[in-house]
């Protein structure tokens, strides 16, 4: 096992190294001064080259790119994400602030998706092409289908007309006042669960009627076990692995998908952080928000992988 | 022609819902073709008598803040939506499985590098590197079509890599190689043409989410810039004001909805025609677990 973990790591640390490096190209070696965006094309023209040459190296855009990347590596083991171009706030600031919220978002999305998913996909697969089935499966597959965002506006613009019912618009966190904060995550959190939901849903459903195949589920039922026993028993503790992976490999979109989310209920979370950015192009932002969406995704599949591995020993062993 | 249609009419029997999906996807491709012959009114021209107005006989489905036609404006965004989804599927899945091909078939170190990049690429969530990557090359249809086109990559390569791997192993590959033919020639003419279907089938399956990134891309306002009618523009346009019109909300998520639902039903039943290598329990083998 120690040894299975030790490599699981190390190609999570090369693999976002890679990211890093990747993210830093991206970023600097593609088109566009990011004078431009900051002063306007017009602000930018207009400028001496002197002054030009002193605001790079103010933000440190002067020198050559391996120093600015090996700094940027350093900046982040310190804690010192450099600051925006637009805001006077640092970047491990806003992510201080903002971060909870979006936090606590993905968490609610996912404990949501487990409570309906699971029950959704073993009601599924305790009775095949019943009617019950059937229906699941119609609206697990209109939920991947339908974009979270579209969905979320509609809450929002149903609460509005229905209730004259708006959700705050600052940011309120859960140990300030959480009838405030529960107010502001529970529509992207619920809206995202629901999405992640459908997918396990119909992996749980499939994963079990895997299983209800084998040979060990006709012992238990030949020995007599009621079939609610032998399902949730024996058929589905050997299912779950699968669908505790999908859920690992889901989180990506809700990662991505909270960014649009975010933005369709005015969450003043990390996404909308991310937004404002991009659009800005403040690239100081970008690069470290980007490294932070690509580094939660990364370690949390290394968990999930390693959680797999300590529940069945067959893979740490491979 | 007498086999295509009954292969068509067995592939309906067989699944009725990818063959309904099918046939909406069609008409939405069509609809996407046919949108000048199609759309009531100039999808750009703004007309300030008829500004806000909600569904009625005039306009279907209602007028937006300066009066552009929605109904007009959801046609020209299928034409938008289906452009770019599209080319990003088709110029990703066809790089990502052709370097999928080199990868299974060449082994070795080339597979080791290959494959390091594909976790790298998959390890950004979707929508996050599609963002970074507009905002680093701008805005435009161009440069929205290669910002998804390479979130896709991965999967093709993947995927496609196994099929080779699993290929290279039968015999009438290795009697190519023993009758003295080219790496290249080998690879272009014994194994390429076996993964065909496993490309068509992830294809379609990475439509509907195409169409999605597509969209959110729209919406957040980093996707193909106004005044271009594009389902994701329309819903960020609608909810600009503080009481946002229900109608300017509604349609534009709808269509979305529709063509992915659309297309993922028939993604499914081509996957489970086609390949069954492409079933749920392989795709999850691939997407996790075993990353080493």
């Amino acid at each position: 096992m120690q040894k299975y973990i030790i490599r699981r790591v190390l190609f999570a640390v090369v693999t976002l190294l890679g990211v890093s490096i990747s993210i830093f190209v991206i970023m600097r070696v593609l088109p566009g001064d990011p004078l431009v965006a900051i002063l306007g094309v017009e602000g930018h023209a207009r400028m001496m080259p002197a002054d030009r040459e002193r605001i790079m190296a103010d933000l440190g855009l002067s020198d050559p790119l391996p120093v600015q990347y090996v700094r940027w590596l350093r900046d982040i083991g310190t804690g010192q994400l450099g600051k925006s171009f637009f805001r006077g706030d640092t970047v491990a600031e806003q992510i201080m602030h903002r971060g909870p919220i979006s936090a606590e978002i993905a968490i609610l999305s996912l404990i949501v998706s487990w409570l309906v998913g699971l029950p959704v996909g073993i009601l599924s697969a305790f009775r095949p092409n019943s009617v019950p089935d059937a229906v699941a499966r119609a609206v697990s597959v209109l939920f991947i289908a339908i974009p979270g965002f579209w969905l979320g506006m509609l809450i929002v613009l149903a609460s509005l007309f229905w209730f004259g019912y708006k959700t705050p618009m600052v940011i309120v966190h859960l140990w300030q006042n959480p009838w405030e904060n529960l107010q502001i995550v529970i529509g992207p959190g619920i809206v995202l669960g629901l999405a992640q939901g459908a997918y396990i849903a119909r992996m749980s459903r499939s994963c079990l009627l895997e299983v209800i195949g084998e040979d060990f589920v006709r012992t238990a039922r030949a020995k007599g076990l009621k079939e609610g026993l032998v399902v949730m028993r024996h058929a589905l503790p050997n299912a779950l692995l699968p669908v505790i992976t999908i859920s690992g490999v889901l989180l990506g979109f809700v990662l991505g998908g909270s960014v649009a989310v975010e933005q369709a209920f005015g969450v003043p979370g990390l996404g909308r952080a991310m937004v404002s950015a991009v659009i800005e192009r403040d690239i100081i932002v970008v690069q470290n928000l980007v490294l932070l969406y690509a580094v939660i995704f990364v370690l949390v599949n290394v968990l999930v992988d390693l959680s797999y591995a300590w529940l069945d020993p067959r893979i740490r062993y491979s | 022609m007498g086999a295509v249609v009954a292969e068509l009419a067995r592939f309906s029997r067989r699944n009725t819902l990818s063959a309904i999906g099918g046939f909406v996807g069609l008409l939405i491709i069509v609809v996407a073709l046919a949108a000048p012959f199609l759309a009531p009114r100039d999808p750009l021209k703004a007309d300030f008598r008829r500004m806000n107005k909600p569904p009625d006989a005039q306009s279907l489905l209602g007028t937006d803040q300066v009066g552009r036609d929605t109904l007009s404006r959801v046609i020209y965004g299928t034409r938008t939506s289906l452009f770019v989804a599209f080319s990003a599927v088709i110029l990703g899945t066809t790089v990502g499985s052709l370097w999928g091909v080199a990868c299974g078939y060449l082994r070795g170190r080339f597979d080791l590098v290959s494959q390091r990049i594909m976790e790298i690429l998959q390890a950004f969530p979707d929508l996050i590197l599609a963002m970074a990557i507009s905002m680093a090359i701008g805005t435009g249809l161009p440069a929205v079509i290669f910002a998804i086109a390479i979130t896709r990559i991965p999967f093709g390569g993947r995927v496609i890599r196994s099929v080779a791997l699993s290929i290279r192993e039968l015999p009438y590959v290795e009697a190519g190689r023993a009758s003295g033919g080219t790496t290249l020639r080998i690879m272009a003419l014994h194994v390429l043409p076996q993964c065909i279907a496993p490309y068509l089938v992830l294809a379609t399956t990475h439509l509907g989410v195409a169409i999605v990134i597509e969209a959110a891309l729209g919406f957040l306002g980093v996707g193909v810039p106004p005044p271009t009618p594009t389902w994701g523009n329309m819903l960020a346009d609608s909810i600009t004001g503080l009481v946002p019109p229900w109608w300017l909300a509604f349609f534009p998520g709808l269509a979305i909805t529709v063509t992915v639902l659309a297309f993922n039903l028939l993604g499914d039943g081509i996957r489970d025609t086609l390949d069954p290598r492409l079933s749920p329990a392989f795709l999850r083998m691939m997407a996790g677990g075993r990353r080493t």
